[in-house]
């Protein structure tokens, strides 16, 4: 079978997983997961010639097939910032999206065939995570605007989400980093006068700035009911950052948008699925309360140590995403942040920043901070 | 008038060498309690703090104390005579270490034998103050001069107050603030961030002894308190003209690298820096598999050395991760350490080490030693290419005298 072919027949196995979990709910079994699981793997292994040479390192080939889905090699995140990471000839990509590249400078690149598969994943989840009302909404967009930067993937997908299950009045309040405050407050006013309730879609940093704007005057908004939150990333590389919960705390007083209504998504743009907080879910790990985040059946995730193997539930370990989705680049990958596995889902711990220089001490860095 | 300021210097360096020396015993009970608290507290194994503790005061000699006076300050009785014009400063606030054991203690010494009254900001093991405890035990004096305290950052305003000189061993943002704070009052001798790299050179490799010899040496300085401290060996460059093929040198290295975990035996990590080691050798495991460089590591993940990565990386400050890089010339040490910005505390080398000294003056080097000599400076060099007494002193010129 032509390579084409091959993946066009992967996709529509893949995009009826999808369809049948967005419509009817209909889950994955083990053996389910595995027998597609593995036979992406065997495509990429047969035509992505970067992550091929990798996975040889474990032994594996198209003669050596792993046996189950948790054998599959999770290629390095960064891995993305030095390779094609491609099972397909990279000038035909449908889509390709950039990192912001804040953390290291250079940006990864997920070159992306087949923008059905990429489409049907992140809608489905959307859908489930945030819509299960089946509202309209009218979408207040503090992400990346896609005229702007066209590579965003988390721009690109709250664009997608807007035409989808929008009102038709989608407004988009970033000026690259800058916050269009007025503009926001403008439109938010008129949402409030004509009650049509509203999906502020956020990164944590924006929805900082916009909260932080919002208290300068002040003043606080009360959104129509039914408004919500998606909240999305964290304060990685960045020197200002609050407590999730006190960023959730703060947006309920500023846009009177209650806790439950707020919902943070865990995406990466080397992956095609996305994350959602689980309702009404939270545990404690690592003396701090998080929020179970669930996956779509399509998406598992394992949390290993350093030895590479799978940390024991409740452990901190590095999160390795295998998204099906992810058919034309690799569809494991390990990435630097940290989590652990609980019932339902992981709970997200994000990243930490590496070792620093360390002088002859560190020591005084508690000095005289109170 | 300080409490030690009628004392003669002779008689303050031979108390602090004579209590020392009974700190360089390892079945010393004040010693034998502190070593396990240190471990305790910073992780690492109790070879590693008995290490540390050997290196530290075995180095704290009266006669080294004497030859550094007499090197930065001239005759050590001319301390002591009437009408001196090199005077104490008054009162020495030391901000001592998190990481790097015993740090303060040396600075305290130097300061005392300068008869400056002392205060220090002792950790959570109460190493400074256990020692202190043998001082005042060899010297009355010292009991008053001394104040040894885990103090709270609430009381920093009042314990610093006053000085005369703060020490402060953190990081950069640290020291930033303390100066904008204290540098109208008090003299501020800060010691931040740094690192150390390593040069091993065509000749050694030529010799298999002396390069399993070097290469143990560059694993045991890379490996001590878990790469953290400012002389731990994070890059370690080599002769690309050597007889040794890289491939070949990186695998003997790992091989001293596992050894040296034998010796030395893993500290406990955290989530964040085992995912990052992860990450780091998956990584180079993946270049490898694109036919630049190759990861080195044991099963349990205890080392990483990463053979030949992007120069546009900087090394990986992780627990007991070295990269190895080929040169061509040392020239490109110093291109490598421009392009990194990377501030220098050690440079590690092979063969004859003066020959390195013009090299190392332009990577900002503050020491040239042996590879396997990186983690004990000695107490008569300097210290961060500082003075170690002269900055407790203020002089008193009179016009015309010195001509």
């Amino acid at each position: 079978m032509s390579r084409e072919r091959e993946a066009e027949a992967l996709d529509e196995r893949i995009l009826a997983t999808i369809d049948a979990w967005h419509r009817q709910g209909r889950k994955l079994d083990e053996a389910e997961f595995d027998d597609l699981a593995l036979a992406i793997f065997a495509h990429q292994l047969q035509f992505n010639p970067a992550y091929a040479a990798y996975c040889a390192g474990y032994g594996l080939s198209l003669a050596a097939l792993p046996t189950t889905w948790r054998e599959i090699p999770p290629l390095p995140a960064r891995a993305y910032k030095e390779a094609a990471i491609a099972a397909f000839p990279i000038e035909r990509a449908d889509l390709v999206f950039e990192s912001s590249g804040t953390t290291s400078g250079e940006p990864s690149r997920h070159y992306i065939e087949n923008r059905r598969l990429y489409d049907a994943a992140l809608l489905a989840g959307f859908e489930r995570a945030l819509l299960g009302d089946g509202a309209r909404l009218r979408y207040f967009q503090l992400v990346p605007n896609p005229a702007q930067r066209p590579h965003s993937s988390l721009g690109y997908m709250m664009g997608r989400v807007a035409a989808t299950y929008g009102d038709g009045e989608t407004g988009w309040y970033l000026d690259e980093d800058r916050l269009l405050i007025e503009a926001f407050y403008q439109d938010a006013r008129d949402a409030c006068k004509r009650g049509q309730a509203i999906c502020l879609a956020a990164t944590a940093l924006s929805l900082l700035h916009l909260i932080e704007a919002i208290e300068e005057r002040g003043d606080s908004l009360a959104l129509p009911p039914g408004s919500r939150v998606m909240e999305t990333g964290g304060f990685k590389g960045r020197k200002r950052s609050v407590t999730r919960e006190e960023l959730y705390a703060r947006t309920v007083r500023a846009l009177g948008v209650p806790a439950e209504r707020i919902v943070a998504e865990y995406g990466m743009s080397e992956l095609c699925s996305q994350y959602y907080d689980l309702p009404g879910s939270q545990r404690s790990i690592a003396g701090a309360t998080h929020r179970v985040k669930a996956a779509p059946p399509w998406l598992r995730t394992r949390v290993l140590d350093e030895r590479e193997r799978d940390c024991a539930p409740g452990t901190i370990g590095a999160l390795a995403h295998i998204d099906l989705a992810n058919r034309s680049s690799s569809l494991a990958i390990l990435t630097e942040d940290l989590g652990a596995a609980v019932e339902g889902g992981i709970l997200l711990l994000g990243r930490e920043s590496t070792a620093p220089l360390r002088g002859c001490s560190l020591d005084a860095e508690d000095l005289r901070r109170s | 008038m300080t409490a030690l300021s009628s004392v003669p210097t002779h008689t303050i360096a031979t108390a602090i060498g004579d209590a020392a020396m009974r700190w360089c015993d390892a079945d010393f009970p004040p010693r034998i309690r502190i070593t396990h608290d240190i471990a305790d507290r910073t992780g690492y194994s109790v070879p590693a703090v008995e290490f540390a503790l050997d290196a530290l005061f075995g180095e704290l000699r009266a006669d080294a104390f004497l030859a550094t006076i007499a090197r930065e300050l001239g005759d050590p009785a001319g301390l002591d005579s009437p009408g001196t014009r090199i005077l104490p400063l008054g009162r020495v606030a030391i901000l001592s270490s998190r990481t790097t054991i015993g740090v303060a203690i040396p600075a305290m010494c130097f300061a005392l034998c300068a008869k400056n009254d002392v205060a220090v900001k002792d950790r959570e093991d109460r190493l400074v103050a256990a020692f202190a405890e043998s001082l005042a035990q060899e010297l009355d004096a010292f009991e008053p001069a001394l104040e040894i305290a885990t103090w709270d950052s609430r009381l920093d305003g009042d314990r610093l107050h006053g000085a005369a000189a703060i020490v402060v061993y953190g990081s950069d943002e640290t020291i930033a603030r303390v100066t904008a704070d204290y540098a109208q009052s008090a003299r501020i001798i800060g010691f931040g961030s740094r690192t150390s790299i390593a040069y091993l050179d065509a000749a050694t490799q030529s010799s298999p002894v002396e390069l399993r010899r070097a290469l143990a040496g560059a694993a045991r300085d890379a490996s001590l308190y878990e790469g953290e401290g400012c002389m731990s060996l994070h890059a370690l460059f080599f002769a690309r003209s050597g007889t040794c093929p890289p491939q070949k040198l990186a695998e003997h290295f790992a091989t001293a690298m596992e050894e040296a975990a034998t010796e030395f035996p893993v500290a406990e990590r955290s989530a964040a820096q085992r995912a990052e080691m992860l990450q780091q050798s998956k990584l180079a495991a993946f270049r490898a598999a694109a036919g630049r460089g190759a990861a080195f590591c044991d099963e349990r993940l205890v080392f990483l050395v990463v053979l030949d990565p992007p120069r546009q990386e900087p090394p990986l400050f992780l627990p007991r991760t070295v990269v190895l890089l080929p040169v061509d010339s040392p020239e490109e040490i110093v291109s490598y350490v421009g392009r990194h910005a990377l501030p220098i505390e050690c440079f590690g080398v092979t063969g004859t080490p003066r020959s390195y000294t013009e090299i190392a003056g332009r990577i900002g080097a503050a020491r040239i030693a042996p590879l396997g000599e990186m983690q004990r400076p000695p107490l008569r060099s300097h210290h961060g290419g500082r003075p170690r007494i002269a900055e407790y002193v203020r002089f008193l010129d009179i016009d015309g005298e010195r001509d």
